[in-house]
């Protein structure tokens, strides 16, 4: 076998460390952790969190490929999202009765509209600088709301598609009990999102550490030695932004899925679009595991968070101006918002990465 | 033995994380034009630049007429009596030439504007574009812009980077000239790499290396000295 | 002011190049096209409403423009102070009326309780704008992103504030009674109201063009645009006058949302977000740093808008959307935009 030259040497050096190690260890914790849980623990609650939390991390990762790994400053992708989440509802509300083919139907129909918007996003995005592609995904973003809340027809508007999950999945399916533990459709659910959503993070994963990936991470850095290194960059970031926008789409799937509702503003809003950001600058960008604790932070706020509130409110049973401070949990949202993005501007992974690597630069005596 | 107008002691900058300027130090006499020489990412326009405020030092001092100016903001040391011609011109190109000129009078007073005719007289050209966008005049223009903007006002020290780029030689010539008049008022800083400039208008002179000052001396001095010359720039 | 020296000598002028020809034609063919499907007098009455629109947007765009184009700061917390402007204004009005001057008010009262409104509005934004640019924008200079980031959730932070104070339902604005109503020229019936937002909104843009031009301010502010290095070189304290286009541009943006509020006679605490979408269309339009170029693309987004919602209500505000596409694919920096 041939000698390995020094960049093969170093990549394969990496994957071996990948699969050693600390944070790998971590990783199957985690993992064994999400498949073990709701079989220990019975609580609803806690299923639902865990399963939104899981499919957040799905959502928020594909956007850290597109702003973190590939710079570009999209504001619409709580639209991917929506459009994932609509496709699997009103195929099954329209069809009058659910069936399963109609899972691969719908994530066919999400994955056609998202590449085709992507393709559109990423052609203005080689026409226009920055920041004209951040307000013009943004208006886009908004366009596609409005036109959720008003296509009554289609959509049902701002009242939401409330629909059936087919077969397994559904509701009334169980299968008996099994170790003390009920199988219903629940459960099922739960798990069907849960290996969809490792196979998509994987994916992802897979992705930012190909070759594209790197070459990604490059345009990210300096875009101009990119394009003198002749690398077709507009190719690597459409491909980028079209890959991430559709695993997002396919996100909002599984979401319908879980809730077995969709609305405008649970699924396409800006709202949607300010916690992925959060949830992406909490996580650190760049870091696609960053996803993870994201997405678990605001996610367990966002729970138990209008339990602290209640009490608060219970303090101040007359004082009215008081109330609405405690009740507005957006406020403090973005009190958070600000305060992560002035003084953490590289997240919990981010940071936490740069602090190892400045303590294994000081151990190796490097000035 | 007059004071030095300017003088920079131990002056270290840094742009992001590259250490450019590496313990500049060198005295200006005034009432005369003093060069900066040296090889292309020598550190001469980051010293001009530090001087000015616009890359702030890192360590070290920067004095103005034995008052130091080290930390204080561009516009603090340009109303101390500094001025700056970049290396980009920078012309506002959507200003007409008057506003660029006006922009220049920090204080429209009857000084300045009589100053112009002076200008006028230097630079014709400028008369004719007088109303028009600065956009529309040509290099060699608007390097003439660039530098009569800076005579408009009373500088104790006039900076001056790269004065002769893009211009014709009969045009340097000419650039000379009005270089040479300023010089009882205004002591000049130039960096220089036409050395036929460099010697006609400069009575000392200053070689950076590698971001530190490693020769300096009267031009006089240097124009015969070719070992040097051939050593730090290169030329014969 | 100038010697006798410095106007001589012939003049270059700068020449209307073909191009902008062709699209002032077009313009103005489009702009005429709705009456193919609209009866004049219909036409114009939206056509009022359109430019009445436009100029309340205006103000907003001018100033988020303006921000955009001196301070490289991209502010997307300025919706944030158009809603401000309408509640504080909603609030003033409510104390107004108290005292007789708004709903059963004469000609003058009413005219005071605007101009009072007004101020109010004005130094309520250009003390809201104070205090963001000194907290929050101070820190995110250069960094295009971090900015984004950081005012929108100031945007956020702002919005919740305002359903705090004033409670998160929509409210219903007390119009002054001169205002209301309308004059009947040969059966086309022009608001009051709208017709003053017009000739204010052409006002500012006037005075903005005025002191922009013609002022030492004005050079010093379209110099700094270019090069703002050059600009502290030579002796302008930029950060200042920074932070004045700054607190002027929000306090625009107030006076927009006290307008606005007068116009549609409801406020809502979202109304800052709805607004911004608007502006962000009108500036990539018109072209960032360009007022001139706001004030055309107000005019178009207004007009647009209200023609389209007159004839298919659904995709008024897509029209606009398709507007900007259009614009960004044959000059992506905007029509009047530079770099």
């Amino acid at each position: 076998m041939a000698e390995l030259t020094p960049v093969q040497a170093e990549r394969s050096r990496e994957q071996r460390a990948r699969f050693a190690g600390p944070a790998f260890l971590a990783q199957v914790l985690l993992l064994l952790a999400l498949i073990v849980i709701p079989l220990l623990i019975p609580s609803f609650r806690v299923l639902d969190v865990l399963a939104k939390i899981i499919i957040l991390t799905v959502a928020v990762a594909s956007y850290d490929l597109i702003l973190g790994y590939t710079g570009q400053l999209s504001l619409g992708h709580a639209m991917f999202f929506g459009f994932g989440a609509y496709s699997l509802a009103l195929v099954t509300y329209h069809s009058g009765s659910p069936q399963l083919y109609h899972i691969p139907v719908a994530a066919g129909i999400a994955i056609a509209l998202s590449v085709v918007s992507a393709l559109v996003i990423a052609f203005f995005s080689l026409r226009v600088k920055a920041i004209f592609f951040a307000m013009m995904t943004l208006a886009l973003a908004e366009f596609a709301h409005i036109l959720a809340v008003q296509w009554y027809d289609l959509t049902l508007a701002a009242d939401g598609v409330s629909f059936k999950l087919p077969g397994i999945f559904s509701v009334g399916w169980s299968a008996g009990k099994f170790l003390g533990v009920e199988l219903n459709g629940r459960l099922v659910t739960y798990y069907f999102i849960l290996i969809s959503s490792v196979l998509l993070f994987a994916g992802l994963l897979r992705f930012v550490r190909s070759p594209v990936g790197r070459v990604l991470k490059s345009i990210r850095d300096n875009r101009q030695r990119a394009v003198a290194l002749g690398f077709r960059t507009f190719r690597y970031e459409t491909f980028s932004i079209v890959f991430g926008s559709t695993v997002a789409s396919l996100a909002g799937i599984l979401f319908a899925m879980w809730l077995r509702y969709v609305n405008p503003d649970s699924v396409m809003s800006l709202a949607l679009m300010l916690n992925i950001l959060l949830m992406v600058i909490i996580g650190g960008l760049g870091t696609m595991y960053g996803a993870i604790i994201g997405a678990a932070f605001l996610q367990i706020a966002e729970t138990w968070l209008p339990d602290l509130q209640k009490l608060a409110v219970a303090f101040f049973p007359t004082n009215e101006i008081a109330q609405r401070l405690a009740e507005r949990w957006i406020l403090y949202f973005g009190i958070m918002f600000v305060l992560v993005v002035y003084f953490f501007p590289r997240g919990f992974v981010g940071t936490a990465r740069q602090l190892v690597k400045r303590h294994k630069t000081a151990k190796k005596g490097i000035a | 033995m007059t004071d030095p107008i300017l003088s920079l002691a131990d002056v270290h900058t840094h742009i992001g994380q590259h250490h450019i300027l590496q313990g500049v130090s060198f005295d200006v006499m005034p009432g005369e034009a003093t060069v900066l020489l040296g090889r292309n990412g020598a550190g001469k326009s980051t010293t001009l630049r530090t001087i000015m405020g616009l890359t702030p030092a890192s360590r070290g001092d920067v004095k103005l007429a034995g008052q130091s100016i080290e930390g204080l903001k561009p516009h603090q040391i340009a109303r101390l009596g500094v001025g700056f011609v970049p290396e980009d011109q920078a012309i506002m190109y959507n200003l007409t030439v008057e506003e660029n000129f006006r922009l220049a009078m920090f204080r429209e007073d009857e000084r300045s504007w009589s100053r112009m005719e002076t200008i006028f007289n230097l630079f014709p050209d400028l008369k004719r574009f007088w109303r028009s966008k600065a956009g529309v005049l040509s290099g060699g223009q608007k390097q003439m812009l660039a530098i009569a903007r800076a005579f408009v006002c009373d500088h104790r020290v006039l900076l001056v980077d790269e004065p002769s780029k893009g211009l014709a030689p009969v045009v340097v010539k000419y650039l000379a000239e009005s270089l040479d008049r300023i010089k009882d008022t205004t002591t000049l800083i130039l960096v220089e790499q036409n050395f036929y400039l460099a010697s006609v208008v400069g009575s000392a002179y200053f070689i950076l290396d590698d971001g530190r000052v490693v020769h300096g001396g009267r031009m006089d001095d240097l124009v015969d000295d070719h070992e040097t010359k051939q050593k730090y720039l290169g030329i014969a | 002011m100038t010697s006798a020296a410095t106007t001589g000598g012939y003049e270059t002028k700068d020449r209307i190049s073909a191009r902008a020809l062709v699209g002032w034609i077009v313009g103005v063919g489009v702009w005429l096209l709705p009456l193919i499907w609209i009866d004049t007098t219909t036409y114009l009455i939206l056509t009022v409403a359109g430019l009445t629109m436009g100029m309340l947007l205006f103000l907003t765009a001018s100033g988020f423009t303006l921000i955009f184009g001196l301070m490289d700061v991209l502010n997307l917390a300025h919706g944030a102070f158009f809603a401000w402007g309408a509640y504080a204004g909603f609030s003033t009005l409510g104390l107004l009326n108290a005292i007789g001057w708004v709903e059963t008010g004469t000609v003058s009262q009413s005219i005071y309780s605007l101009l009072i409104v007004l101020a109010v509005a004005l130094a309520v934004g250009a003390i809201l704008g104070l205090i963001l640019e000194q907290v929050i924008i101070r820190g995110v200079y250069g960094d295009h992103l971090k900015q984004i980031l950081i005012t929108m959730g100031a945007s956020l932070i702002m919005a919740e504030i305002i359903r705090v104070v004033w409670g998160p339902n929509d409210e219903v604005t007390l119009v002054p009674a001169a205002l209301v109503g309308s004059w009947d020229f040969f059966d086309v019936v022009i608001n009051k109201f709208r017709a003053t937002s017009i000739i204010i909104g052409v006002g500012v843009f006037v005075v903005m063009q005025l002191v922009l031009k013609k002022t030492k301010l004005g050079i010093i502010v379209r110099g700094g645009v270019e090069n703002r290095e050059m600009v502290q070189a030579m002796g302008y304290n930029v950060q200042r006058i920074f932070t004045g286009v700054f607190c002027a541009g929000t306090a625009f943006a107030a006076m927009g949302g006290v307008m606005w509020s007068l116009f549609k006679e409801q406020i809502y605490p979202d109304m800052g977000s709805e607004n911004l979408i608007f502006a962000l269309i009108i500036v990539i339009v018109g072209g960032m740093g360009s007022v001139t170029g706001s004030f055309l693309g107000a005019i178009m987004v207004g007009l647009a808008f209200n023609y389209v919602a007159f004839l298919v209500p659904k995709l008024a505000l897509g029209v606009n959307i398709l507007l900007m596409a259009i614009i960004l694919l044959i000059k992506p920096t905007g029509l009047l935009g530079q770099d």
